[in-house]
């Protein structure tokens, strides 16, 4: 049988890329790809150092969770309660839902307590984080560009806020390949819970202008854990091979006579399908897992919840998915802050807690990226949509990240005294992105692929660093 | 298998002409370009020592250098000097822009040194020039002068032409191509007969009735609905749906009644702008709604002001100008002359749209509010209309309106009635009911009357079945526009400026405010405008859909960037040829099928797949599988499924359960249609731009959140996947 990938990015690559350099090396290492179940090996000259991690995945908190309520303790805050913002914050900068509306403090809605040896500020929302404070390095001065929920989850993920770009899963799979031969290297789950649930786009695993066999696939919860992938009613897996082999037959014989490497690759994606028709639901079935890991998670079978898509991610990273997206859509709390923080923290909390826990007892947590953040943070100023809440900010919020190569227990830059502006070791969504790629081996101003005339980047055009400080 | 994928590499290196001297335009502005100027280029703010290598005057006199490039003298010029360096401190360009200057790149640089290093303006710019169509050796193979060009050029490359294809594949083809359904075998045994007696005559005739058929219109209604973005949600946040389909029946009727490509250019620029204009201009002018909108909570409107003029700018320039001034919103472009002023001149053309109301009065109900609209009916519609209401004033012998009145207020007393208990007012409705009554039958017999209400019902429902359209309308004073300092639209402090097009373009004479008409006018003008360019754009992107490969293979940028035309004087004529047709799509389209090159096979053998990977010189036709929608409307077509009917409401064939379960604002639940709709053709399905049809998605369909010139062409498991379950067909 000829290798899948083989024909795939040979076909794509005389179809979409222009010359640019690395291509050459890509087809030369197609070449000697070996007979039989064959993955993409990723870009040839990738990577482009030694890696640290192999997968990673995001745990994406959409809506924006507060970072006042969660990692960034101002005792400030809490005294200027009730007062008017101070003008010097909010002159001449960006509003969103408090436009024209008068400002005052709101201070922490709940009390912050400094956990385990590194001593890190995590607020009581998050008990099982609290236990987490040594694992994980805490960025308290994050910012990004969209201050809108769509186009700041599109920043977040592609690095420009014009749609129709790769998104990060895509870029890492098509940089460095899959590792599996059965299912998707970029998987996207989701789950609810919270204030009224975030819109999340397509687009926000989209695979851009990158091959669309990088775009995310998304398993669903219920139904088919992937369009398509069960059989019809009436058609067994017997009759499915049958099929198959008959297409298989039949796309043969023509190709003898047109000899269109396009065949090849197709007989070889029906084959794929046809793998994943097994694999996926095998994947998605958790009866195999213990009660006491069930019971780590919080997670029921087929509830959807996050825990059971914690529990999903970890064998999907197990089993060599390179990226793994998971959003909780909950987070948008302009009111009842307090109330939907409990709710989302207590649907959140744990299964996170159990997902390193249990991505440490693996011995997967040393070669795997795990990420903790929303698109944007929280006003320190009141909004009171119902009891108290905060509007969208983006001059500053918090994010996490842990696992290999990450110092672990570190607090990383500040935001003032307020919680409003980052403004020591400031860290924008692109120097994440650098960050990330330099974890996985790839150096991001060498990472790059050419649409419209440009040399497109996941960072982008303006400057992006790696963020050193929290690299072990 | 190795050797030969090595040959590939070694071939796809070269540039395909290396005979005779170099040619700046083909050999060594795509070098420049790529690889000086990011730093050495148009954008004055990045520029690196004061050195700019994108003209004869900077490249020979400028910066800190005596002499950059001294023309004839290779090794006395700084450019070649660097370029050769090995201290990394000196080298060009520099380790960290990680770019490399190829052996064979440098050869093309100091020959074009030597041979006096000229300059050439970009092919983009230049006025397309009307080459005659060039002798050919076998002058036996050509139907047209498309053929000599592209035969010419396979001569000076001594490769032949591939051998015509069997009359059912080109049968199949034509259908495809002309109308993306497939031929019945009727149609094969006809044409194959026809073909055995006359086979130009046999073409000629196919190709004339498939562009008459209505179907004509549908495809290529595809194609312009990716380039304009055209989707029925507003794409942002809740992604709610807005009403719009009417645009796209016009576009596929533009396209049928073969409407001039500078009317149909003029009426959705400027639909509202021209004078009194017609519904259908109206309609037309719904193309400055198509744009990705919000009502998202805590927008700011300045924001989403840059946002959508930004948007409208990236749009109307790729699909007109085929260029990228999108780049130029924070910066000068990198590598073509537009300026960040150009741009926001541009955009200020789009400042008299009305279309802010949303801002505020967007509503999380499907559809959304979206004014301005209006109501349109099809011509079925109207027509019954005005038979019907010629019906009811025959009834009524002139006295309509009140036969009007009398009937709903009895029928409201009706109403009333059992619901009153007071029994005075009860006695008061009963003598009135009794009077209206009375009049009513002095004025019509029962029958009359009968034959009256049957009419009335039948023309408010026509009415009701009328279709709301986001049109555009004129402010009467159009926003003010600056140029946003690096984009940021927080900064106020940047210039007041005014409608115009880019600066080192032909300009618009005209002392008032220059507006969208006088856009459209210049975009297709030849002579006082750049209607050269527009027509080089169209023209290479008709030969894509027909030789499945553009003239440049770059079919959204004509820019530096871009890939120079394999074929320039083809390109050339070609444009000249639409403009000097009057624009005429059709005439242009049939030019190209009907060509010989056009029937070329498409089996390809390995070693001219190996000598021209991009069939960049047309010795063989393109092979690629088929778009998503034509794929479905085949399944649909060959199963004896397919409804072909023109226009209306979009469709929702079958779609997997709880795909939109991630749309929110409102919550979304996809309801399939349930008449013979879901059998009706793939122009006519729901464009969710935020969950596009799965089954679309597999197959490259775009989002249309931005122009697509040149979809991707994938192959991959997911898409078996999608056709692999045979009792799930799309469609049911």
């Amino acid at each position: 049988m000829t290798p899948i990938y083989n024909y795939i990015n040979r076909r794509t690559f005389l179809s979409n890329t222009g010359l640019s350099f690395g291509s050459a090396a890509l087809l030369s290492q197609l070449v000697q790809a070996q007979e039989g179940v064959s993955t993409y090996p990723g870009l040839s000259g990738l990577p482009h150092h030694k890696p640290k991690i192999k997968r990673v995945v995001f745990l994406c908190m959409a809506g924006g969770p507060s970072h006042l309520e969660t990692f960034d303790f101002k005792p400030q805050l809490n005294k200027l309660n009730g007062q008017p913002m101070p003008d010097s914050f909010t002159n001449g900068q960006p509003i969103a839902q408090l436009q024209g509306q008068k400002l005052k403090v709101q201070g922490h809605l709940t009390r912050f307590q400094k956990h385990g040896k590194s001593g890190q500020f995590i607020s009581d929302y998050m008990p099982y984080h609290a236990k987490m404070a040594d694992d994980i390095s805490v960025i308290r001065s994050m910012v990004t560009e969209q201050i809108n929920h769509d186009p700041a989850h599109t920043f977040m993920n592609t690095g420009t806020a014009i749609s129709g770009r790769p998104s990060m899963g895509s870029w890492i799979n098509y940089g460095l390949g899959s590792e599996s031969s059965d299912l998707p290297g970029f998987v996207v789950l989701t789950s609810v819970g919270g204030r009224n649930p975030q819109p999340i786009a397509s687009r926000q695993w989209g695979s851009g202008f990158l091959p669309s066999e990088f775009q995310g696939v998304e398993f669903n919860s219920s139904g088919d854990p992937v369009h398509y992938v069960s059989n019809p009613a009436g058609v067994d897996r017997n009759h499915q091979n049958a099929l198959i082999r008959t297409i298989r037959r039949l796309d043969s014989q023509r190709n003898k006579l047109v000899d269109n490497p396009e065949i090849a690759t197709r007989i070889s994606a029906y084959e794929m399908a046809f793998r994943m028709q097994a694999s996926v639901p095998e994947l998605t079935d958790l009866s195999s897992e213990s009660q006491k890991t069930l019971d780590m998670y919080g997670a029921k079978p087929g509830d959807g919840s996050f825990a059971s898509n914690c529990l999903l991610a970890r064998r999907l990273l197990e089993k060599g998915t390179r990226f793994v997206q998971l959003y909780h859509r909950g987070w948008d709390h302009h009111g009842d802050l307090d109330k939907y923080m409990k709710i989302c923290c207590g649907l959140t909390d744990k299964p996170t807690f159990a997902l390193l826990t249990d991505l440490k007892q693996r011995g997967l947590l040393e070669d795997t990226l795990v990420v903790w953040g929303g698109e944007f943070g929280r006003t320190p100023m009141f909004q009171g949509k119902g009891g108290a809440g905060r509007d969208h900010h983006i001059k500053g919020f918090s994010m996490w990240m842990a696992g290999g190569g990450i110092k672990p227990g570190l607090s990383h830059g500040e935001t003032d005294e307020l919680g409003y502006n980052a403004v020591k070791d400031v860290v924008h969504v692109r120097d994440f992105h650098a960050t990330l790629l330099h974890l996985l081996g790839i150096n991001h101003h060498r990472f790059s692929k050419k649409f419209q005339g440009l040399d497109m980047r996941l960072t982008g055009v303006e400057p992006a660093k790696v963020i050193k400080e929290i690299l072990a | 298998m190795t050797h030969a994928m090595n040959y590939i590499l070694l071939t796809l290196a070269l540039p395909l002409q290396l005979t005779g001297s170099v040619d700046f335009n083909r050999d060594i502005r795509p070098i420049l370009s790529d690889k000086c100027f990011h730093c050495h280029g148009p954008d004055e703010e990045k520029r690196e020592a004061e050195l700019r290598l994108d003209s004869f005057e900077g490249a020979t006199e400028g910066g800190e250098f005596a002499t950059p490039i001294a023309p004839g003298k290779p090794d006395e010029s700084e450019v070649m000097i660097r370029i050769l360096e090995s201290d990394p401190d000196e080298i060009m360009p520099p380790p960290q822009s990680h770019k490399k200057i190829t052996k064979k790149e440098i050869d093309l640089i100091r020959q074009w040194i030597t041979e006096g290093a000229k300059y050439d303006e970009p092919w983009t710019y230049k006025n397309p020039i009307k080459h005659p169509a060039p002798s050919v050796k076998t002058e036996l193979w050509p139907t047209n002068w498309v053929d000599q060009f592209i035969l010419h050029r396979l001569e000076t490359e001594h490769l032949p032409p591939s051998a015509d294809a069997d009359p059912v594949t080109l049968l199949r083809r034509l259908h495809f191509d002309l109308t993306g359904l497939p031929p019945t075998p009727k149609d094969a045994a006809r044409f194959t007969s026809s073909f055995a007696t006359n086979e130009q005559k046999a073409i000629k005739d196919e190709v004339d009735h498939l562009l008459a058929s209505p179907a004509y219109g549908e495809r290529l209604a595809t194609y312009w609905l990716d380039l304009v973005r055209y989707a029925d949600t507003v794409g942002y946040h809740g992604d709610q749906d807005h009403n719009i389909s009417p645009y796209r029946d016009y576009v596929i009727n533009a396209f049928n009644m073969n409407l001039p490509f500078d009317q149909f250019t003029r009426e959705q620029l400027a639909g509202d702008l021209l004078p009194n204009p017609t519904e259908d201009q109206q309609v037309a002018s719904g193309y400055n709604r198509l744009l990705q909108t919000t009502h998202e909570g805590g927008l700011q409107p300045a924001e989403y002001r840059a946002i959508y003029e930004a948007d409208r700018v990236r749009n109307v320039s790729s699909v007109w100008m085929g260029a990228t001034v999108g780049c130029a919103q924070c910066h000068d472009h990198k590598y073509d002359p537009y300026t960040a002023k150009d741009f926001h001149a541009l955009g200020a053309f789009f400042a008299d749209i009305d279309d802010e109301s949303h801002f505020k009065s967007g509503t999380n109900s499907l559809p959304t509010r979206r004014p301005p609209e209006i109501r349109v009916f099809n011509r079925q519609q109207r027509e019954k209309m005005n038979a019907l209401n010629i019906l009811l004033d025959e009834l009524s012998k002139g006295k309509r309106t009140e036969i009007s009145r009398l009937i709903s207020d009895i029928s409201k007393q009706k109403e009333q009635l059992p619901k009153e208990n007071n029994p005075l007012k009860k006695k008061e409705i009963l003598d009135s009911l009794k009077i209206n009554e009375d009049t009513l039958a002095s004025l019509m017999s029962e029958n009359d009357l009968n034959k009256w209400k049957k009419v009335d019902f039948d023309l408010k429902k026509i009415d009701s079945e009328g279709r709301l359209t986001m049109v555009t309308v004129a402010l009467k004073t159009p926003r003010i526009r600056k140029i946003l300092p690096r984009g940021n639209w927080l900064d106020e402090t940047g210039d007041v400026v005014q409608p115009a097009v880019p600066h080192f373009m032909p300009q618009i004479k005209k002392q008032s405010r220059q507006n969208r008409l006088d856009l459209a006018n210049w975009l297709t003008d030849p002579n006082e405008g750049i209607g050269g360019l527009t027509a080089r754009v169209i023209a290479n992107r008709l030969f894509y859909l027909y030789f499945g490969t553009g003239l440049s293979r770059s079919l959204g940028d004509f820019g530096g960037q871009g890939v120079p035309p394999s074929n320039p004087e083809l390109l050339d004529r070609l444009a000249v040829e639409f403009y000097e047709s009057g624009w005429d799509l059709k005439h242009m389209i049939r030019l190209l099928v009907t060509s010989r090159a056009y029937r070329q096979s498409s089996l390809t053998p390995s070693s001219l797949q190996e000598r021209d990977p991009y069939n960049e010189l047309i010795a063989r036709q393109s092979r690629y599988r088929l778009p998503a929608e034509m794929i479905r409307d085949n399944a649909l077509a060959v199963s004896g499924l397919l409804v072909n009917k023109t226009g209306g409401p979009s469709i929702k064939p079958y779609q997997p359960a709880g795909y939109y379960r991630h749309l929110n604002f409102p919550p979304r639940k996809y309801r399939q249609d349930s008449s013979e709709s879901i059998y009706r053709r793939s122009v006519y399905m729901h464009w969710q731009r935020q969950f596009l049809h799965p089954m679309l998605r597999a197959f490259d369909s775009p989002t249309r959140e931005e122009c697509m010139a040149k979809r991707p062409r994938s192959n991959t498991p997911v898409a078996a996947m999608t056709i692999l379950p045979l009792s799930k067909p799309h469609g049911h």
